[in-house]
């Protein structure tokens, strides 16, 4: 169990890259843009459209990566004067609400997708772009994120039922301070 | 209508479900409980035309941009530069850490990573200065704040989304307020220390050689700032565009210094993602309860309530005000801008005030927020990189910039001029 989490987690590493580079492909394509634009009056065109594409992927990508990271943020002025059994159930709560919610984005996320294939649907650009080609990627990550959620959802509950608590505050808990910190710096 | 909605709200962040969820379920059950419509089956569109948005495409730009810097080695530099041009001033390097924060900050845009980085080079230095140590700290913690205020913001662009104002403008208006506070953060120390000449350590001289010196590790980050603010107010780039020449000319500085490689620009990767992804569920979670609470007409009945209570403009401002300083004290920035904004913002701007302008009132609201206790990330973030100590001592610190900072509030509802009159000549 714990080792396909760190399976999906790798996985999540990967997409991460791959999110990254598009992100900085975009930076560069831009950059060639506005300095063409400025220096010989010339535009390539549909730099902003296609960088958002790869923002859209990206960011999607990147989800499942966050939430083995325990990046997506709580509030936790309460939760940290709790008990720890109150505190691991309500991690519980937080993490299933996440991914239903998630799962309620996938499905639409779904069947815009699906309406798209139907219709063959192309981006009112002068690119003209078919919107199958980044929404599928998009999709994807959704699709990814809701896997490793229900997954890492089990594999907490795995190790709660094992009897080792500590270790599923790990996983599904609020990030330490230090923890914090040490994402922050270098 | 309303006290569903609060005590929904309330009760999914108190039980510390995530940000993004909380926001969501709230809009699928206000969905569910007052509206005869699916609004949910709009979420796949709204998400992918969000998802997409190319303003929006200046976030990970943005934070990239700053974990590249961070990861290129000038924060040590540009804080030695700084003690070299402000330590002779009363107060002595509490002034360098006010300066590299708000220069660290305005490229970074992120405040745990500015309070983490100038912290570690500066707390150091305390005990072999003997300054008071509290108010060093509070420097810092202070100071780290300044970067959602200074230009490149992240929150400015978030505001101009939920509210449909002008991200440029908002930029020019944040200017001269963002060095402003920084420079009313030098002389709220400057006071203390005459005040209290023991607190302010050992001042240090330098000549003007020194100075000299030290300019090119200064030049980088104000290189990095000209390049992007520049180039919005100088009308060559959106901030999106402005971004993308950012995050190439942090590139090439990394470059320059030897620190570009490819397990650098891998962990630089990583955290911009990591950021970015939360980040954006967030935005995405925002924007369909925005929709779900306009559509069921909850934002015109809180604007309706509000107006209706026959208080004057400036009196309902001041009780937001106070609504959202309090809201800070217990609320995490970016939840608490994308909470308040959307609900607050039309009942300001139907009161007859200037979105442009409570845009940046709101920014100095949310810097309070991060050093207001119990909840204030930069007092942890200090008091982690501290590793000693109590964190009283950083919240003692901090006090007297949180003075300072409703003292900006008070500037700005007196002078609303000091955020509108730059882009006043521009628009």
């Amino acid at each position: 169990m714990l080792s396909l989490v760190s399976a999906l987690h790798r996985t999540s590493r990967v997409f991460v890259w791959i999110g990254g580079i598009l992100i900085l492909g975009s930076a560069f394509l831009v950059t060639v843009e506005v300095v063409l634009r400025k220096v010989a009056n010339y535009s390539i065109g549909g730099a902003d459209e296609l960088s958002g594409y790869a923002f859209a992927v990206a960011t999607s990508l990147g989800f499942a990566y966050a939430l083995f990271e325990r990046a997506h943020i709580r509030v936790d002025a309460l939760l940290v004067i709790l008990p720890r059994g109150v505190r691991i159930a309500l991690s519980f709560v937080g993490l299933g609400l996440l991914i239903g919610f998630a799962a309620v984005i996938g499905w639409q996320a779904w069947s815009l997708v699906g309406d798209t294939l139907q219709h063959g649907s192309r981006s009112i650009t002068p690119m003209r772009t078919p919107l199958a080609i980044p929404q599928i990627p998009w999709l994807l990550g959704w699709g990814f994120f809701v896997l490793c959620g229900i997954v890492l959802f089990v594999a907490a509950l795995w190790t709660l039922i094992k009897g080792d608590p500590a270790q599923t505050e790990r996983m599904i808990g609020v990030k330490t301070l230090d923890e914090q910190i040490k994402d922050e710096t270098v | 209508m309303l006290t569903k909605t609060l005590f929904i709200l309330l009760g999914l962040i108190a039980a510390a479900v995530p940000v993004a969820a909380a926001l969501g379920w709230l809009g699928l059950s206000m969905q569910y409980l007052e509206s005869p419509m699916p609004l949910h089956r709009a979420i796949g569109d709204m998400v992918w035309q969000t998802g997409k948005d190319f303003l929006l495409v200046a976030i990970p730009m943005f934070i990239m941009l700053g974990e590249i810097l961070l990861r290129s080695g000038i924060a040590a530099k540009m804080y030695d530069g700084m003690i070299k041009w402000l330590g002779w001033l009363p107060g002595g390097l509490m002034h360098a850490n006010t300066g590299s924060c708000a220069l660290f900050a305005a490229t970074s845009g992120s405040s745990v990573a500015t309070a983490a980085t100038i912290g570690t080079v500066a707390i150091p230095q305390i005990a072999e200065r003997r300054y008071n140590e509290r108010l060093f700290l509070g420097t810092v913690a202070a100071g780290g704040t300044l970067g959602i205020l200074i230009p490149p913001s992240i929150n400015l662009i978030l505001y101009g989304l939920l509210t449909d104002t002008s991200v440029p403008e908002l930029y020019l208006a944040g200017f001269i307020p963002g060095f402003l506070l920084a420079a009313l953060f030098m002389v709220t120390v400057i006071v203390l220390c005459i005040l209290r000449p023991g607190w302010g350590g050992v001042r240090v001289t330098h000549t003007w050689a020194e100075r000299i010196a030290v300019l090119p590790a200064l030049l980088p980050p104000i290189g990095i700032f000209v390049v992007v603010v520049g180039s919005i107010y100088a009308g060559l780039a959106t901030p999106t565009e402005a971004a993308a020449l950012g995050v190439v000319a942090a590139l090439v500085l990394a470059w320059s210094n030897g620190t570009l490689s490819l397990t650098m620009l891998r962990d630089a990767i990583e955290g911009t993602m990591r950021t970015t992804s939360m980040i954006m569920l967030i935005i995405l979670a925002a924007i369909f309860l925005n929709f779900v609470l306009s559509v069921i007409g909850l934002t015109q009945a809180l604007a309706d309530f509000v107006t209706g209570l026959g208080w004057s403009p400036m009196q309902t401002m001041l009780m937001l005000i106070l609504i959202l300083l309090v809201i800070g004290c217990f609320m995490e920035t970016l939840s608490m801008l994308l909470t308040t904004a959307p609900l607050i913002a039309p009942i300001v701007i139907a009161l007859g005030f200037d979105p442009v302008w409570f845009g940046i009132l709101l920014m100095v609201l949310l810097e309070t927020a991060l050093i207001t206790p119990p909840i204030g990330i930069n007092l942890y973030v200090v008091q982690g990189v501290r590793e000693r100590g109590e964190l009283s001592d950083v919240m003692i610190g901090a006090a007297p910039f949180v003075v300072t900072m409703i003292a900006m509030i008070g500037l700005l509802l007196v002078f609303p001029d000091i955020a509108l009159w730059l882009p006043g000549l521009f628009y």
